[in-house]
């Protein structure tokens, strides 16, 4: 009589297994990285992958909170019974997938893996195209009132059958796309990558057998559930808390919009997020279809930390008992409303989680300015051009560390100006840290970016997307709020004028300046606690004035030292703080 | 080179924590003497010297019959995982003395942005300082220099106190006349200051990796100097005239000369050394096709290499830095010797990158260390002897047993030995994962691979990576723990020369031969200052291309015709795909140039009179326990051979051999393993 195939995973297996699928998402990733052709995936680096158990349940996945539930769109119109070895499915709908995409140049790619014609595991492949068509160049555009505007929508698709490829199915694709060479090799590195996931996926299966692989994607799950619910209860005490942020508005005049979160700790001990009394959708595309998984999967990552042995998953969304979202707001909008600027809404998102975290009484991070994104078309010697420049903003202090200077967000990295200027029709005057845009604090925020642009083209098109000017991200603990970017054109000019800072349709001519100045992340403490040693090292390295150093920090530069006396002079009597600050303190902010 | 018939002697030095080891031999006869003396961290030419000099001793050779002194380094390498350089500052383009705090705008992948702090710059934002000009992307001068604002720039780094300078101008790779200029007026504005100008170091595009890579070059130039001033000054007072080479990341060697310029190229200089004495072994068994992994203390650096072709790449990185010099395509992970094992709060079990070090080290070195290690995971298992370094070091057996107990086996509910087995399970799955990477990363599959482990610990590890990756073969070197210096004595001289090309002239072959033709002027002058004759130079001509719009370039052997075809074939091989439609573009030139040095053919063991066991012991196998004879290698001669399970031990690496290997002594010294049973 055989025995039963082993069915449990003992913890050093675990953590072989954990090894292995790590070292595969790392292959599928040099893949993408390597061979795909957009600036935007192969210098900006917009692509992800995850690894999911036989049900779809993402097991591994990646430290970028803004993953919802990937392969349950997909099994609606095609069962997991139903798939095949050799398939590949793609989509990129966002209402159609509940949110898991959150707007439509993000393209994702999933198979399953199979054993002896069992199913073992899902593969994703993920990546932002530079353009899928649209009411303008690079599909996304402050201008677009609806998903339509937004580019070509791929609802769940079998792209490939058992290893034959739905070629007509990529043909319409790629005939909706302004630049259809750029998303073939794309659509191939993406493919490429994901095929080689599944080999890897494969491999693993068949070296530990299916059940122990099985057994160990469950556990990965169940520790980082278990973990992520330790922390909560850690973290929250019975009650309800909320925290309320904001975004400066949608471009089409709402002003400002808020985003209201109650979370509540019941004393049999449910968590429930409740987001129903965020503000209504707008017409602009600032709307963010908040797939439910996405608040668990963030605060996951937050209370997961830095350590490594730690795996973002599934285990996150389901230490969150429920999750309620009001149709019609701005985290879950009715169908087609635009969504194509949602980048904003959900870095505020994510702060606002911190902030959560902070009116309990825990050391999130005060706020991180949301990264700014710029399109620019035009034409030079008669061909189109278009290039999307992400430019890094400063991130919130931390109860131990200042927040980060010029960080767009995980794993986006800028194109190097020698890049940029041997590519596109612009050259740059200047790229360095936005001084004096830093929330002031013991521990302070971090520097929002300049970039500033000289438009060689003969003409071209802008589109801008910066956030936070009317509603800079708080400070905590004493810490003072960022401070806000603004968009300017030829600055110090008799024509100078200033650009909306949420708008498109701004025409450039050659010769014009273009200055971009990003916001900084708020502080946390007290800025008169900040070492005066640290404030004169900001001073030398161009991060904060002498007059800011004076001002913001009570701290007095002479010459390259510190002047003792007129500091512990200036220093004397502290101004009075509270517990957040927005452009001023406050004990609440709404 | 020319006087190796009057001075057949070469001699090679490697300096470690602990030890230096010299070895010396004669390019006649092959025979060759090695000497081991306590290192002199104070001063590490003290202990080298003391070290020629025993091992002319030994051999009763004399000092004037020295023809090539050989030195692998990890003087810049420890400056800059340590960033304990010179202090510097960094001079560039005004408007961007933010590019080097900004990096690449991002938190890494694998970083949680919540936790993720920036690394500290080896230069910090206050000690850079701009100067007036700018370079258009095509070369042409769009500000001219404005030197006034050079003699300001120099003015601020006397008052910084610094003691090196790293220049980097926007599209110094295109166009470099001001930053030689600046470096130039630097250089005389600030004696006494080390400054390095970027495109001496590396004129490729990317202003923020090419600043990181003059700065680190100008951070360990004054160290580096000095250290292989004193050097040459020691050599001269023993009387030795021959020339100094020091191994260079890329496994080449070069003069000290070249080196004093560039010293930023020595980065990688150890472990190189290591893989180029791999190669030799390898090539010496009639074996091309390798995978090499050197097992030490901390890490494990791992290598693929095929028919004794060295594969550079330029996306390799020391510490927290990129730094696209041409060196070996190695991956480095945190797992050695010394790697600690623990259990989670959430109850899994890491293994590594955190290492107990040399001090306290593994609990059985009885320094008083506490953690559980791989070293006595082995120790726990009797993969060791009783004793290490010839009998000098005891192995304290109860303290590793109660260190894998406590730490591993308590928390997990494991058996002791299973917790063990546990831990070198998980260290042996990193490096498999690492070795997978080296090989089917790049279009290989290790089944066809030989695996050579070496480093202290590479050998206890051979036979279980090998039956992970399923490799049939294993060489261990003759010296496993001291492979530098055969590497030393079968370098090459070599250096690599690039350019950049622009986008809209790739496709002209006329400017890509032109181009190759300025870089073959570069290598001859190199040649002769190294003092390479005609015969022994060789030239590599490489083209780095892509499809445009692609991020990454493979390198295709250029032949001037049909490179977008070689290019199409490499992308299939390596990526499954090519893409027909696709533009192939070369995005830069690189010319390998060697020098070919004469290498001695290695002295033959003598035949041996069969294997006998000098002991034995008990090992605990996973199949169970068994008493597995001890050989001592010493005693082993050519065409002895061995059945597993046994431990076959040296004075500076023990060697596993598992049940179901065999091992053969090689007539030039080295074990070669081979599965006997699947």
């Amino acid at each position: 009589m055989d025995a039963a195939p082993a069915t449990t995973c003992n913890p050093v297996t675990l953590e072989i297994v954990r090894g292995a699928i790590r070292a595969a998402q790392a292959e599928m990733e040099a893949l993408i990285e390597r061979t795909a052709m957009s600036a935007f995936i192969r210098e900006k680096k917009d692509f992800y992958t995850a690894l999911f158990d036989a049900e779809g349940v993402m097991a591994v996945g990646s430290n970028v909170p803004v993953f919802g539930d990937i392969c349950g769109p997909v099994f609606r119109d095609f069962p997991a019974a139903t798939m095949r070895e050799g398939d590949l499915y793609w989509y990129n709908d966002c209402y159609g997938s509940r949110g898991a995409v959150s707007h439509s140049n993000d393209q994702v790619f999933l198979a399953p893996v199979f054993l002896d014609g069992q199913r073992v595991a899902f593969v994703m492949g993920w990546a932002h195209f530079a353009d899928i068509g649209g009411l303008r160049p690079g599909s996304i555009s402050p201008d677009a009132t609806e998903i339509f505007h937004e580019g070509v929508i791929i609802p769940p698709t079998r792209l490939i059958e058992a290893g034959a490829v739905n070629h007509a199915a990529l043909a319409i694709f790629y005939r909706n796309c302004r630049y259809p060479r750029v998303a073939q090799g794309d659509a191939r590195a993406l493919m490429a990558s994901v095929e080689l996931g599944v080999l890897r996926m494969r491999e693993i299966a068949a070296r530990f057998g299916p059940g122990i692989l099985a057994d160990a994607l469950r556990q990965l799950l169940a520790r980082t559930l278990t973990t992520v619910r330790d922390r909560l209860k850690q973290t929250f005490p019975v009650g309800t808390w909320r925290f309320t942020d904001r975004i400066d508005g949608d471009g089409h005049g709402s002003g400002t919009l808020r985003l209201r979160f109650a979370l509540t700790r019941t004393p049999d001990d449910r968590f429930i997020l409740d987001a129903t009394e965020t503000d209504d959708q707008s017409p602009g595309p600032v709307n963010f279809l908040m797939n439910p998984d996405v608040p668990g999967m963030a605060l996951g990552l937050y209370f997961l930390g830095g350590d490594p042995t730690q795996v973002v998953n599934a285990g996150g969304p389901r230490a969150l008992d429920e999750v309620r979202l009001r149709e019609g707001s701005l985290l879950y909008p009715r169908f087609p409303a635009a969504l194509g600027m949602r980048g904003l809404t959900m870095m505020r998102m994510l702060a606002a989680l911190n902030g959560l975290v902070s009116v309990a009484g825990g050391e999130a991070p005060a706020a991180h300015a949301a990264y700014v994104i710029i399109l620019l078309r035009g034409s030079i010697g008669g061909r189109p051009f278009l290039m999307s420049d992400g430019l890094g903003v400063g991130y919130g202090a931390r109860g131990f560390a200042d927040g980060l200077d010029g960080v767009y967000f995980v794993a986006q990295e800028n194109y190097p100006v020698e890049f940029l200027e041997l590519e596109y029709p612009v050259r740059l005057r200047h790229y360095g840290l936005h001084r004096d845009s830093a929330g002031p604090g013991c521990w302070r925020g971090g520097c929002g970016i300049v970039r500033e642009y000289e438009i060689m083209a003969e003409e071209a098109v802008l589109a801008v997307r910066l956030d936070g000017v009317e509603n800079p991200p708080w400070g905590a603990a004493g810490g003072q709020s960022g401070r806000p970017g603004r968009v300017l054109v030829n600055p110090g000019t008799p024509q100078e004028r200033g650009l909306r800072p949420l708008s498109d349709g701004n025409r450039l001519l050659r010769g014009d300046i273009l200055r971009i100045e990003t916001g900084g992340g708020g502080g946390r403490g007290h800025p008169f606690d900040r070492p005066a040693e640290a404030v004169l090292e900001d001073v030398l390295g161009g991060l904060v004035s002498a007059e800011a150093a004076q001002r913001d920090y009570g701290v007095a530069i002479l010459g390259r030292s510190v002047d003792a006396a007129a500091t512990a002079a200036l220093r004397a009597n502290p101004p009075a703080m509270r517990a957040f600050h927005r452009g001023v303190y406050a004990d609440v902010l709404d | 080179m020319s006087s190796t018939d009057l001075r057949p002697l070469s001699v090679a030095v490697d300096i470690g924590g602990t030890f230096t080891d010299v070895t010396l031999q004669d390019g006649d006869t092959g025979r060759a003497w090695t000497a081991k003396t306590p290192s002199t961290p104070h001063d590490p030419s003290e202990a080298f010297l003391t070290g020629v000099r025993l091992a002319l001793e030994t051999a009763g050779e004399s000092a004037a019959r020295i023809g090539r002194v050989l030195h692998g380094t990890t003087i810049a390498t420890n400056l800059i995982l340590e960033n304990k350089g010179a202090v510097t500052a960094l001079v560039t383009t005004a408007g961007f003395r933010h590019v080097l705090e900004i990096g690449r705008q991002d938190i890494p992948r694998r970083a949680n942005l919540h936790a993720w702090i920036k690394p500290r710059r080896p230069v910090p934002p206050s000690r850079v300082f701009e100067v007036a000009e700018r370079i258009a992307a095509d070369g042409s001068v769009i500000a001219p220099l404005d030197e006034a604002s050079v003699l300001l720039a120099a003015e601020a780094c006397r008052a910084a106190g610094v003691e090196a300078v790293a220049v980097c101008l926007l599209h110094a790779f295109t166009a470099p006349a001001h930053e030689i200029r600046v470096a130039a007026m630097l250089r005389e504005a600030l004696p006494g200051v080390a400054v390095t100008a970027s495109v001496d170091v590396l004129p490729v595009v990317r202003e923020y990796e090419r600043s990181l890579a003059a700065i680190l070059n100008a951070q360990v130039m004054p160290a580096v100097s000095t250290y292989v001033r004193r050097l040459e000054e020691r050599l001269a007072e023993a009387g030795i005239a021959a020339p100094l080479l020091l191994m260079k990341s890329n496994g080449g060697v070069a003069g000290a000369a070249s080196i004093r310029r560039a010293p930023a190229v020595t980065a990688l200089s150890g472990p190189a050394a290591g893989v180029v004495g791999a190669r030799a072994v390898a090539a010496a068994a009639g074996i091309g096709k390798i995978l090499t992994v050197d097992i030490g203390g901390t890490s494990a650096d791992i290598c693929l290499m095929r028919d004794g072709a060295i594969a550079l790449t330029q996306r390799g990185s020391v510490g927290d830095w990129p730094l696209p010099l041409p060196m070996l395509d190695m991956v480095t992970i945190g797992a050695g010797g010394g790697s600690i094992a623990r259990v989670t709060r959430e109850g899994a079990l890491a293994v590594g990158p955190a290492s107990a070090g040399a001090h306290p080290g593994p609990a059985c070195y009885g320094r008083g260390g506490g953690f559980a290690t791989v070293t006595d995971a082995h120790v726990v298992l009797g993969h060791l002897p009783a004793a290490l370094l010839g009998g000098r070091m005891r192995l304290d057996a109860a303290a590793a047993a109660a260190a894998v107990q406590r730490e591993v086996a308590t928390p997990l509910g494991l058996g002791l030995h299973e917790a063990a087995r546990g831990i070198l399970a998980v260290v042996d799955s990193n490096m498999v994962g690492a070795l997978r990477v080296v090989s089917v990363e790049r279009g290989h599959d290790p089944r066809d691979f030989t695996l050579v482990p070496f480093g202290g610990a590479g050998p206890l590890h051979g036979c279980a990576l090998a039956t992970m990756l399923g490799i049939t073969q294993v060489l261990v070197p003759p010296a496993p723990g001291v492979l530098c210096a055969q590497g030393l004595l079968s370098a090459d001289l070599r250096a690599e020369f690039s350019r950049s090309v622009l986008p809209g002239q790739a496709a002209d072959p006329a400017v890509i031969e032109a181009g190759f033709a300025a870089l073959t002027a570069e290598a001859a002058a190199w040649f002769a200052e190294e003092g390479v004759p005609e015969a022994a130079r060789r030239i590599l001509r490489v083209v780095l291309m892509r499809y445009a719009g692609q991020g990454a370039e493979l390198p295709v052997p250029w032949r001037g015709i049909d490179a977008a075809g070689d290019f199409a074939a490499a992308h299939r091989g390596l990526y499954g795909f090519d893409l027909p439609e696709g533009r192939a573009e070369i995005v830069t030139m690189r010319l390998e140039a060697a020098g070919a040095l004469p290498i001695a053919e290695p002295a033959a063991l003598p035949p041996g009179r069969g294997a006998s066991a000098s002991g034995s012991q008990p090992v605990q196998f996973a199949w169970g326990l068994a008493q597995a004879p001890v050989y001592d290698r010493a005693r082993l001669g050519s065409g002895d051979s061995i059945e597993g399970p046994a431990i076959i031990t040296q004075l500076d690496a023990t060697t596993l051999l598992a049940r179901g290997w065999s091992a053969a002594v090689l007539p030039l010294g080295a074990l070669l393993l081979r599965r006997t049973e699947t």
